[in-house]
């Protein structure tokens, strides 16, 4: 990891960092864990995630969050990315169970899914986030 | 910090995050998806690296640092319950698609202005870094009339056709307005002369003088004083008899010398033999009852 000057401050937090991440809790696992983090930071030399990094750096600017590193803003593109994709896939799971009785009549699998709010706001609800439509007068 | 800020940067990095969502989404195996679905994703994916970059941000200044570093970043995904050890694997996924860098836009140009003569160079005492002067028309100051000819015979031309010119309307409009008589028989309107109009007694005007005089009282330079009778005598109300016309008033207009010494402009030329003197003007010639 790269060097840094921990301060007299409320040094806990420092001391964790320097150490490793999540060393409260699991031992071993979790700093190996800090540990692969900071190898897979050195892959993320060349890799472009699909959200350019003009986009990210714009927002994580406005949050003040200024990186210094472009592989940093890399992996934060990245995990968002993931978060995203796997909303996604639970979608996508919702949307084949619930038109899993039609396509059986087809012969391939039905290559048409459509994401819509129906699937996705169960998929969201098991991450804790509720969506809902306002209702449509007619 | 607002999710719906209207500038055109913004709009841009939306779209760029919708299609950044519409791509993971294909990759799910999704074909089309709906319009409110897209939406819903593309604000959670603004917010999660908001929020991203906020705590990482504030990890990094609880440890004293300015700059934020990988842990911090760690610790912030950590605490947003995203999955570590899952990440290096997602990023060798298989299927991965890559959208293409959006083409910049160009800043619109400054229109091409039209430049109409070559522009003054700066003064020696003006910095270079300063705009350069506007075109030469717009402080060139070019008189819209012609400078009028000073030729001394073109001046007399004009003048003299001026005056032709002046004389001949005046003596139209007199003509038109008033009694005219005609040069020849048959044809009244060609060339009309001014009717003259005869007087009662023709030989009044030329003893007395006509009365055009009256009116510039205040402005006589010549040798009137002696004469300031007439004067005194027009301001008295028209039901004065005796107003007189002859030249037998100058007698009384000399007696009475004494009274206007102080009207006198010209003291010096007063002449005795009352013959020699100025003639004097009757106060309105209207009055005039010479029977």
């Amino acid at each position: 990891m790269s060097s840094n000057t921990p301060t007299t401050g409320p040094s806990s937090a420092s001391t964790n960092v320097t150490s490793g991440t999540g060393t409260d809790v699991v031992g071993g696992e979790v700093r190996s864990a800090g540990v692969s983090l900071a190898d897979f930071l050195l892959q993320l030399e060349d890799y472009t995630p699909t959200i350019p990094d003009a986009v990210t750096a714009y927002y994580l600017n406005r949050a003040g969050f200024e990186a210094s590193d472009p592989r940093i803003v890399r992996l934060i593109s990245l995990a968002a990315q993931k978060f995203v994709s796997d909303i996604a896939n639970d979608a996508l799971q919702h949307c084949k169970m619930r038109g899993s009785a039609q396509s059986s009549r087809k012969a391939g699998k039905d290559k048409r899914y459509t994401l819509s709010m129906e699937d996705l706001s169960p998929a969201l609800s098991e991450y804790g986030i509720n969506v809902k439509k306002p209702y449509y007068f007619t | 910090m607002t999710s719906t800020d209207t500038s055109a940067l913004a709009s841009a990095r939306r779209r760029a995050l919708t299609v950044a969502v519409s791509a993971l989404c294909t990759e799910g195996g999704f074909g089309t998806a709906e319009k409110g679905a897209l939406e819903s994703l593309t604000e959670m994916l603004q917010s999660y690296i908001t929020e991203m970059g906020r705590s990482a941000k504030q990890y990094c200044e609880l440890a004293g640092r300015t700059e934020p570093m990988l842990t911090d970043v760690t610790v912030s995904l950590i605490e947003m319950g995203a999955d570590i050890e899952g990440l290096p694997a997602y990023a060798r996924r298989a299927n991965r698609l890559t959208m293409t860098a959006q083409p910049q836009a160009r800043t619109p140009g400054n229109p091409k202005v039209l430049q109409t003569g070559t522009k003054k160079a700066h003064p020696s005492y003006v910095p270079e870094h300063l705009p350069a002067f506007p075109d030469p028309h717009t402080y060139i100051r070019t008189p819209t009339f012609r400078p009028p000819a000073s030729d001394y015979q073109v001046i007399r031309e004009t003048a003299a056709s001026q005056r032709r010119d002046i004389e001949r309307a005046l003596t139209r409009f007199i003509a038109k307005t008033g009694d005219t008589q005609s040069l020849f028989k048959d044809d009244k309107n060609s060339f009309p002369l001014i009717a003259p109009r005869p007087l009662p007694a023709p030989y009044m005007l030329s003893l007395v003088g006509s009365d055009m005089d009256l009116t510039d009282e205040t402005s006589d330079e010549e040798p009137m004083d002696t004469t300031n009778t007439s004067h005194q005598q027009t301001p008295p109300p028209p039901q004065t008899a005796e107003t007189r016309e002859s030249k037998d008033s100058l007698a009384e207009g000399k007696g009475e010398d004494s009274s206007q010494d102080q009207r006198n402009r010209d003291s010096d030329s007063i002449i005795d033999n009352p013959f020699l003197q100025p003639a004097r003007k009757p106060p309105f010639r209207r009055k005039l009852s010479v029977k």
